[in-house]
């Protein structure tokens, strides 16, 4: 991190580690391949072109790789998601691409049952609304901590505790589990 | 604290374990919370970029980060509060190479085709890379890679 501050070549490294990531939280947000690679590009632009700015958090006593970095470029994510997606009417309901995902292809059976599990997960997913949805997938997908949410949403960790419960009380009555889940 | 967040605070403890491929054994979470909460760590798809396009933003960060390129940044500096205080581990950004972490599915700049596979396993992998191995199995896993590529 410092040597990209003050080389702004070594950027590289840092966006070969996170472009993955901003990507894909930017697909979960627009539904949309070809928008998500735009708003990735200008994550990485924005966060070349402020670089400077970034000021480390973590203490040397957290470690000698943790580092803030990836809040910090979240955060411009999250900005840039949401400029794109205030022209838009609605978010879309498809499922995206999800027919061809599965890490085992010689297993037909297990791709459709998979598949379908997918699918249903996805919309149950994609039917949260605003920061829930962004919330849930920060934790499920991105397998961030609670703190690392609650940075990047601008909310307190008991927030965003609050929010990944209802958003999972939410998905499981979506995915046929109401009277038990809602207990 | 409240019911709500009581288990709220439940179900955060849950998953850190769940996410750590350690679950933990609750009995004061609803089964059903708990169902959803693997089904959606074993079916939510990761989503990564193609190759082409991934080069292709490589290629003109690099041109902008010539001394003479940063100036003619298309981005522009968007202003943030404060740098949260809350460090990320290392651990926190990746990887996981055990058996039961590799069911999420992956798909590739929205088309996984045949010739396409091999790069999700990569991408799979580059994108858990950092999480150290907790387990023998992982290590073992990373032996045989190291053997293979030595």
């Amino acid at each position: 991190m410092d040597a990209a501050r003050t080389d702004p070549a070594r950027f590289d490294a840092l966006y070969r580690k996170y472009v993955a990531q901003v990507y894909n939280f930017a697909v979960y947000e627009l539904g949309d391949h070809h928008e998500a690679e735009d708003a990735t590009e200008r994550t990485f632009l924005s966060a070349l072109a402020g670089l400077s700015g970034f000021e480390e958090r973590a203490r040397p006593e957290d470690g000698p790789e943790a580092s803030t970095f990836r809040i910090w470029l979240f955060r411009i994510a999250r900005n840039v998601v949401a400029e794109r997606r205030r022209g838009r009417r609605r978010r879309p309901e498809a499922p995206l691409d999800l027919a061809t995902a599965h890490p085992d292809p010689t297993d037909v059976e297990g791709t459709v049952v998979h598949r379908e599990a997918a699918a249903a997960a996805w919309r149950a997913v994609n039917g949260l609304s605003g920061d829930r949805r962004r919330a849930v997938v920060l934790r499920f997908v991105h397998e961030m901590t609670t703190a690392e949410i609650a940075a990047i949403l601008d909310r307190s960790e008991g927030a965003v505790r609050v929010l990944i419960h209802r958003g999972l009380r939410h998905v499981a009555g979506e995915l046929g589990a109401p009277d038990r889940a809602r207990r | 604290m409240r019911d709500g967040e009581n288990e709220a605070f439940i179900v955060d403890r849950y998953l850190e374990s769940l996410l750590a491929r350690r679950p933990a054994d609750v009995t004061d979470l609803p089964p059903p919370l708990r169902a959803t909460a693997a089904a959606l760590v074993d079916s939510l798809p990761r989503y990564h970029p193609s190759f082409r396009f991934e080069e292709a933003l490589a290629a003109r960060l690099a041109g902008l980060s010539e001394p003479s390129g940063a100036a003619d940044a298309a981005g522009e500096l968007i202003l943030f509060p404060a740098t949260p205080a809350t460090p990320v581990a290392p651990a926190a950004a990746a990887v996981d190479l055990r058996p039961g972490s590799m069911r999420r599915p992956t798909v590739i700049g929205g088309v996984l085709t045949s010739a396409a596979i091999s790069l999700a396993g990569a991408a799979y992998v580059a994108w858990r890379r950092s999480r150290p191995p907790a387990d023998p199995m992982a290590r073992a896993i990373r032996a045989a890679a190291r053997r293979r590529t030595a």
